[in-house]
Formats: structure tokens, C-alpha cells, sequence
């Protein structure tokens, strides 16, 4: 096995599980951020029947 | 009365405390289920599987080049169940599902194609020939790309939901042929080693062993980013619920 194979054993590794690694985190970003979006809605919502309910 | 209907009440949401926390720890407990088996996969595809005679070590990125790329027709197939049933019923939840499945498996599909131009380099001496198998997987990667974007330059949501569908439907056709492409079309990509049309003497045993593990644990990384990503387009759909409500209210 020549080292210069091995080089490529490594690549093909690094680029499969960094790449789903990569993509994890941006479903759990993304997920992260819409929470926060339907949560400050939600609160922008409340606070208008409040003031519409006055 | 008023007491009863407060404990009521109160048990029903202990209840359901009680259920969250569950499916919390369900959650906890798969990931870490799956990150013993992310070892145990390594250790199986480095050091267990023994070294083939020919390719050298190159040859066990073949043990993360196929799983991603079986996962991914999983990952089609799903979308091609869902599209049907998006047609036929136009439920936004099936839409969802199809989507989910497609995103998810073109994240798969990229990944395993890389790794494979990777492995072609050190032994065919380039990364990308223009080999049967090798055409009708970009022709396959490109139908979903293409997925993605008319979903995204859709004017209208039900409108991008209902032409992806059909691209869903239609897609799905190649999932077979890419399959097969080795063994219809001699090529320059190997045949298949494994499975009901694998030729000559098929994997060694400890090979075959350490493959399965390799498609068992992406199948199971799948299903948990599977279940994430409805998740997120469910709660998108919420945002976009939440921001007519919004607008309504103002106009």
C-alpha cells in the first residue's frame, strides 16, 4: 500500500462524515432558529389580543 | 366540580410532562446508541476488515461510499410513496414526508459520490469517467437537485409541492437503473459484490461484515435525520401559519 493511498482512505472519510456532520448541525440550526421565530410570534400575537381585547 | 376538573386537569399535564421527557430521553438514548455504533463502524471498516490484495487499504472506502448511496434510494423511495400519496390526497403532512426524504437522501447522495470519485482517483487514475453506472447516478443526483429548486423557485407553495411531487415520481424511475447499470452496461465501475446480482465469489465474510454494519448504522443516522427534518418543515409551515396570522391582523 503506497502512502499516498492512504491519503486518500483519509479524504474519503473526512469528506463523508464531515459532510453529514455539516449538515446535522444546519437541520439543528435551522430547527434552533425557527423555535425562536414561533416563540416571538406567538408572544407578538398575545400581545395584540391583549391590546385588541382593551 | 371546578377542584375536579383542575386536578384533572393538572394530571393530564403531568402526563404529558411525563411523556416528553420520555421522548426526550428516547432521543438521548438513540444518539448515543448511534455514536457507539459511529466506533464500533470505524473500528469494523479500519482495522477488522481485512486489507483487499489488489486496491490496498484504498478499497475500504468502498465500506463509505455504497451505504450512503443505498440510503439515498431508501431516501427516493420514501419520496416516491409520499409524492403519490401528496397527489392523491394533498395533504401538506405527505408534501412534508416527500421533501424531508429527498433533502435528506441528496445529502447522502452527495457525501457517497464524492467518496466514491475519491476511491477512482488511486485506482481507475482519475476522479470521474463518463461509465454507465457512474452517468446514470449524476443523471440521478441532478433530478434531485433539481427537486430542490423548483420547490424553491415556486411562486406558490402548493404549486412547487405539486411539480416537485411529480419530479419525485418520475425520478424514482432511475433509482433502479443506476442499481443495475453494472451489470446491463459493462463499464469501467465494478460489479456488484454483494446482493442478488453480485458476481464472482462476492465479499469475504469479515469484509461483508463490517459492510452491513457500515449500511445498518448510515440507515439508522437516516431515520434520526429523517424524523428531524419533518420536524423542521413542520415548524416552518408553523412560521408561515403564525406570519399570515400576523398580516391578517394588520391589513
Amino acid at each position: 500500500m503506497e502512502d499516498s493511498n492512504l491519503g486518500f482512505l483519509f479524504a474519503g472519510f473526512a469528506v463523508v462524515w464531515v459532510g453529514l456532520f455539516a449538515y446535522i448541525i444546519y437541520v439543528s440550526r435551522r430547527e434552533q432558529a425557527l423555535r425562536r421565530e414561533v416563540a416571538d410570534l406567538r408572544q407578538e400575537l398575545a400581545e395584540r389580543e391583549e391590546r385588541g381585547g382593551r | 366540580m371546578a377542584t375536579v376538573a383542575g386536578r384533572h386537569q393538572q394530571g393530564l399535564v403531568a402526563r404529558w410532562r411525563r411523556v416528553l421527557g420520555d421522548a426526550q430521553r428516547a432521543k438521548y438514548i438513540f444518539l448515543l446508541l448511534l455514536a457507539a455504533m459511529f466506533v464500533a463502524n470505524l473500528y469494523l471498516m479500519l482495522i477488522w476488515a481485512p486489507t483487499e490484495r489488489v486496491m490496498g487499504d484504498v478499497q475500504r472506502i468502498f465500506y463509505i461510499h455504497v451505504p450512503p448511496l443505498w440510503v439515498a434510494f431508501i431516501a427516493f423511495f420514501l419520496t416516491f410513496v409520499s409524492s403519490i400519496a401528496y397527489l392523491r390526497t394533498r395533504e401538506r403532512s405527505w408534501d412534508n414526508r416527500a421533501f424531508a426524504a429527498a433533502e435528506v437522501g441528496l445529502a447522502f447522495m452527495t457525501v457517497g459520490i464524492i467518496a466514491g470519485a475519491i476511491w477512482g482517483k488511486p485506482v481507475w487514475g482519475t476522479w470521474w469517467t463518463w461509465d454507465a453506472k457512474l452517468t446514470t447516478t449524476f443523471v440521478l443526483w441532478v433530478t434531485y437537485v433539481g427537486y430542490m429548486m423548483v420547490r424553491s423557485y415556486a411562486p406558490v407553495r402548493a404549486q412547487g409541492a405539486r411539480w416537485s411531487a411529480v419530479i419525485g415520481i418520475i425520478g424514482f424511475i432511475n433509482v433502479p437503473i443506476v442499481y443495475m447499470a453494472a451489470v446491463w452496461w459493462r463499464g469501467l465501475h465494478p460489479d456488484q459484490v454483494t446482493g442478488a446480482f453480485a458476481s464472482g465469489g462476492g465479499l469475504e465474510p469479515d469484509m461483508r461484515t463490517a459492510f452491513y454494519f457500515s449500511v445498518l448504522t448510515f440507515v439508522l443516522l437516516f431515520a434520526y435525520l429523517l424524523y428531524h427534518r419533518i420536524g423542521v418543515r413542520r415548524t416552518e409551515d408553523e412560521v408561515g401559519s403564525l406570519h399570515n396570522m400576523l398580516h391578517e391582523g394588520r391589513s
